[in-house]
């Protein structure tokens, strides 16, 4: 019995988490990619009986939609501009205050962090504040030094800009800590050979500790990935996805159209499109990943 | 390998029959379910009440319960953000309160999916839900079809707030009357200075344009019931808005809050709803007596909007007649004024207007002056939508300023699309 | 040689002479850092101010009269202490997924199973959906087990992650096999191998996955009020819109309600960081 439980093991470790998503994820999932085949509105949610299968139709209207397509446009902008400068703050910053001696270095973890865990209600708040055109912070600092006003949130690139700003302001702590904790699995015997051999601190930087990090880079540049495909939270709660559609993500999008106009067969279409390009993007990352240090 | 295969594929399967059950087996419960609780038997109502007002439903349920001791109203308090998403899963699943407050531009659509109850049959054995007792407005929003789904609550409208001393420095005795002079005040306001301006048009707000609209006479669906947004009328309204964006009168962008701004006179008129009373005066007590509120400017008429809250009966609700017999309590004229002391949200019913603190009220006046020519949006599921679209449009035309005429046939071709 | 930890390694380094950089660090750092804390530190003096003084133009930074009026508010007429138990016990529940998370990862890095890959790709998928799409069908599902307007109901669905599980594969596949084997050989179970080995070695990853858990559990929102029929079991964040929803234009009490928010969070990391972060041993790697 024991060895018969032994030889099971791996799959006793991951049954109980895969019934919970397989029943909270997956089932949903499945029901969600049906509904997308469906004309589901309000009467349909209250009355199954009232549904009909229309194909494709939700899904050829949804890529013809010039709204989806700026919201595509728009998050592969944040995607783009966003992902990289997560992860090279947060890793820099990582490395300052891992290499720090001073106690003040411990104090900046929290510091960081803070955003991070920050109710978004409060956050909307503040930074609405800041970006605001007659009384905020932001354009104050600007004029005090002689330049003009930036039109933060009213203008559709610089939008999405100052809502990258917000969403990096937000990202860098969680990220960081997950590379604190890489850094510090790295035995520090590893550092003292590389001494004896002369590196200075930029060559260990460089030929052990990034190298070290591959797991954490590769785990923070998928999860970040996956995260701003689906921006939503800031948009959602800074611009509703304005001036001119100019912040409207495909998460928002589908939001919208979902919850605020009960189109779910419609709503479900696009999150398919939208679930298909994050696997595609994924994949690819895998693969890229696989073939540099086959650690997949 | 296979084995946990099979196991997962077990499990899915049985919850997705599961969820097919359940979702049938509260569909036949939803059919059955009669209009329970008996006079004399002992119920519990639930009650979900949305932002502000359910802060102070509790009281009030209180009172009830003292005159009907057998049923006893639980009140559970929704934020308005996430109470459409709430209503929407209580609908899925055929479980949900007995009463609902409805914001009256959700009723066309949960109307429209069944889950409102029909308050008819109730009105012969309570009077006070009788339609002929509200404002009439109140009573259209509140239905879908012929079908009288909601029974009004409370009402607001929006009217013209403005700086009593700066408008009489720019030769404005009283408000502006028509929407000449609502203009011409707001272009003399604006030369004051740099930073200053004459009216706030909030350029978010869905209904504006359909009401400056409705002023200019312009009726919103053709006979055979097409929209109508492109209509010369229409247009006409749309530039008038756009003017004041235009011609430097009104900001596009200003970022303050109305009520700081408004004090410190940058901008010394805007449109709102009775709730603004409250604020300014708690939020800005040093102008008191610098301001006041005026009915409409007007063209053709000066209709305003009409919105509020109204109560419903959730469709699969087993307490029916408590539902009822609250929803009447709520709407007694007695009951709606004690309301208005607690929330200062104003009485649908018109007989609470008789009483003397509304009558001898300064705002209220303007304000009971007002609902008379008030008329909600209109009551059609998809509104929503066209609303939203409408904003999109407007947003190109004072932004950019854009053709009018043209930017609202897109406008009209979207709404087509949304009401085939 | 049994703890690595920054004071040790740095003390190393400054013999080379890396004074000024750590000098340029501090510097660049305390900077980063102030532009991150602003919002933060007008924040928490905005939830001190005065609803005049809030609104006023051009704002103060410093609020000219101190009140606490906010807060005993906040205390006097929202239910908190019942959404503070409500938030406790989610984040309760959110710890026993924290282990099933971990056990799982470790499923996934250290054995070789047949379809590990097409499980864990399962697994990476369930986060690539927006979680607005299932929210009606996962209701539908608790519905149908009969599990709305239950604490079940609310901790179920969130109880474990892929993120989570992503997170402990990453980390547990940098534990070198050799040690596992050794272990084995010694005749220890699998069950033994990962409370003895593989958990104290993770110490690190759990700890950043224990202070995400209870951030989301503290946090936790849509959730709950969607499976909630009765306040009683509302949470904090739950409280807090109800709070932005009936005094919108309070925002000093809005204020107050976000800082009391983020409070017990910045102590808990303060405390994490300072007595577990820093003082697990990784001897188990060398």
């Amino acid at each position: 019995m024991k060895g018969f439980l032994n030889k099971q093991a791996p799959y006793v470790f991951i049954a109980p988490t895969l019934i919970l998503l397989t029943l909270f994820s997956i089932v949903p999932i499945l029901v969600a990619l049906a509904i997308s085949f469906t004309d589901m509105d309000l009467g349909g949610l209250a009355n199954f009986r009232s549904i009909s299968f229309i194909g494709f139709a939700n899904y050829a209207e949804v890529l013809k939609d010039p709204v989806f397509l700026k919201a595509i446009f728009n998050t592969l902008f944040y995607v783009i501009i966003g992902v990289p400068l997560v992860i090279l703050f947060s890793l820099a910053v990582a490395l300052l205050i891992n290499l720090g001696t001073s106690r003040i270095f411990k104090a900046f973890r929290v510091v960081y962090y803070l955003p991070s865990v920050t109710n978004i209600v409060a956050v909307a708040v503040v930074w609405s504040y800041l970006y605001n055109p007659a009384i905020g912070l932001f354009n104050y600092i600007l004029n005090s030094v002689g330049l003009p006003d930036v039109p933060w949130l009213t203008e559709p690139t610089v939008a999405k800009l100052s809502l990258i700003l917000l969403a990096l302001w937000k990202a860098i702590g969680l990220n960081m800590i997950i590379f604190i904790a890489a850094l510090q699995g790295i035995p520090k015997s590893y550092y003292e050979a590389a001494q004896l051999d002369g590196a200075n601190q930029w060559q260990q930087v460089t030929r052990i500790t990034i190298p070290m990090l591959r797991f954490a880079i590769f785990f923070v540049s998928i999860t970040t990935m996956i995260g701003w495909l689906q921006f939503f939270e800031e948009p959602f709660v800074m611009t509703q996805g304005g001036p001119l559609d100019g912040t409207l993500s495909v998460a928002l999008f589908i939001y919208q159209n979902g919850f605020k106009f009960n189109n779910f067969g419609y709503a479900a279409a696009g999150s398919f499109v939208l679930f298909v390009c994050i696997i595609a993007i994924t994949l690819i990352q895998l693969r890229l990943q696989k073939n540099e240090s086959d650690m997949t | 390998m296979r084995k946990t295969l099979a196991m997962i594929t077990t499990v899915a399967l049985g919850a997705g029959l599961l969820a097919g059950c359940g979702a049938n087996k509260n569909a036949e419960g939803g059919a059955n379910a009669g209009n329970g609780g008996k006079a004399d038997e002992k119920v519990t109502i639930n009650v979900w009440g949305m932002g502000e007002e359910a802060k102070t439903l509790p009281v009030m349920a209180e009172a009830f319960k003292k005159e009907n001791p057998n049923i006893t109203v639980n009140v559970q308090a929704l934020p308005w953000d996430q109470g459409h998403d709430k209503l929407l899963t209580a609908i899925a699943s055929k479980k949900g309160p007995d009463v609902i407050q409805m914001g009256t531009s959700w009723i066309p659509e949960f109307a429209e999916a069944g889950a409102l109850a029909d308050l008819a049959p109730y009105v012969g054995q309570y009077p006070e839900l009788n339609p002929d007792n509200f404002y009439e407005g109140a009573v259209a929003a509140g239905k879908a079809g012929d079908k009288y789904v909601s029974s009004p609550w409370y009402v607001e409208t929006r009217v013209l707030y403005y700086r009593t001393d700066l408008l009489k420095e720019a030769g404005y005795d009283k408000a502006p009357q028509t929407w000449e002079e609502l203009s011409d005040a707001a272009q003399k306001l604006a030369k004051r200075g740099d930073g200053k301006y004459g009216i706030s048009i909030d350029p978010k707000e869905q209904s504006l344009g359909f009401m400056f609209s409705r002023q200019n006479g312009a009726t919103w669906f053709t006979e055979d019931g097409k929209p109508n947004f492109s209509d010369d009328k229409f247009v006409e309204a749309v530039q008038y808005i756009n003017s004041f964006y235009q011609n430097g009168s009104a900001p596009k962008d200003l970022g303050l809050d109305i009520i700081p701004a408004f004090k410190q006179g940058i901008l010394p008129m805007f449109i709102s709803g009775p709730w603004m009373i409250k604020l300014i005066q708690d939020q800005a007590p040093d102008i008191n007596g610098k301001w006041t509120i005026a009915v409409l400017p007007k063209k053709e008429n000066n209709i305003s909007l009409l919105g509020g809250s109204n109560l419903s009966i959730f469709e699969y609700s087993k307490n029916k007649d408590a539902a009822a017999k609250f929803i009447a309590f709520m709407s007694k004229p007695e009951t709606q004024v004690k309301w208005m002391e607690q929330t200062s949200s104003l009485p649908a019913a018109t007989a609470a207007w008789e009483n003397d603190k509304l009558k001898n009220d300064e705002f209220y006046k303007v304000i009971g002056e007002q609902l008379k020519a008030a008329q909600p949006m209109p009551v059609i599921p998809e509104w929503a939508q066209i609303s939203d679209s409408y904003l999109k449009h407007f947003e190109v035309i004072y932004r950019s300023n854009a053709d009018v005429k043209k930017e609202l046939e897109a406008f009209n071709a979207d709404a087509a699309k949304l009401m085939k | 040689m049994s703890a690595t930890t920054a004071g040790q390694k740095g003390g190393l380094r400054e013999r080379e002479g890396g004074k000024t950089f750590q000098w340029v660090s501090g510097i660049v750092l305390t900077i980063g850092g102030l532009l991150f804390l602003l919002p933060f530190i007008w924040m928490i003096l905005s939830s001190f101010k005065p609803e005049g003084e809030i609104v006023q133009i051009p704002p103060t930074l410093w609020p000219k009269s101190f009140t606490m009026s906010n807060f005993n508010y906040l205390f006097e007429n929202m239910n908190f202490g019942v959404y503070l138990r409500n938030t406790l016990i989610i984040v309760l529940f959110s710890f026993a997924g924290l282990l099933l998370n971990a056990v799982a990862g470790f499923g996934f890095a250290k054995y070789d199973f047949k379809g590990r890959n097409a499980l864990f790709v399962l697994v990476l998928a369930t986060m690539m959906i927006p979680s607005q799409v299932t929210m009606i069908p996962v209701y539908l599902i608790l519905n149908s087990l009969g599990l709305t307007n239950t604490m079940t109901g609310i901790v179920l669905p969130g109880l474990v992650g892929a993120f989570a599980i992503f997170l402990f594969r990453q980390f547990m596949s940098t534990i070198p096999t050799e040690l596992l084997e050794a272990t084995r050989l010694d005749g220890a179970s699998e069950y033994r191998i990962f409370l003895q080995i593989a958990l104290p070695i993770s110490k690190p990853i759990l700890a950043v996955q224990a202070i995400l858990t209870f951030i989301a559990g503290w946090n936790s929102f849509l959730w709950p009020l969607i499976i909630a029929n009765d306040e009683s079991l509302y949470t904090l964040s739950v409280g807090l819109s109800l709070l932005k929803g009936q005094y919108a234009a309070n925002f000093g009490l809005q204020m107050a309600g976000a800082t009391f928010m983020v409070a017990p969070v910045i102590a808990l990391f303060t405390y994490f960081q300072k007595h577990i972060i820093e003082n697990f041993s990784i001897s188990g790697m060398k």
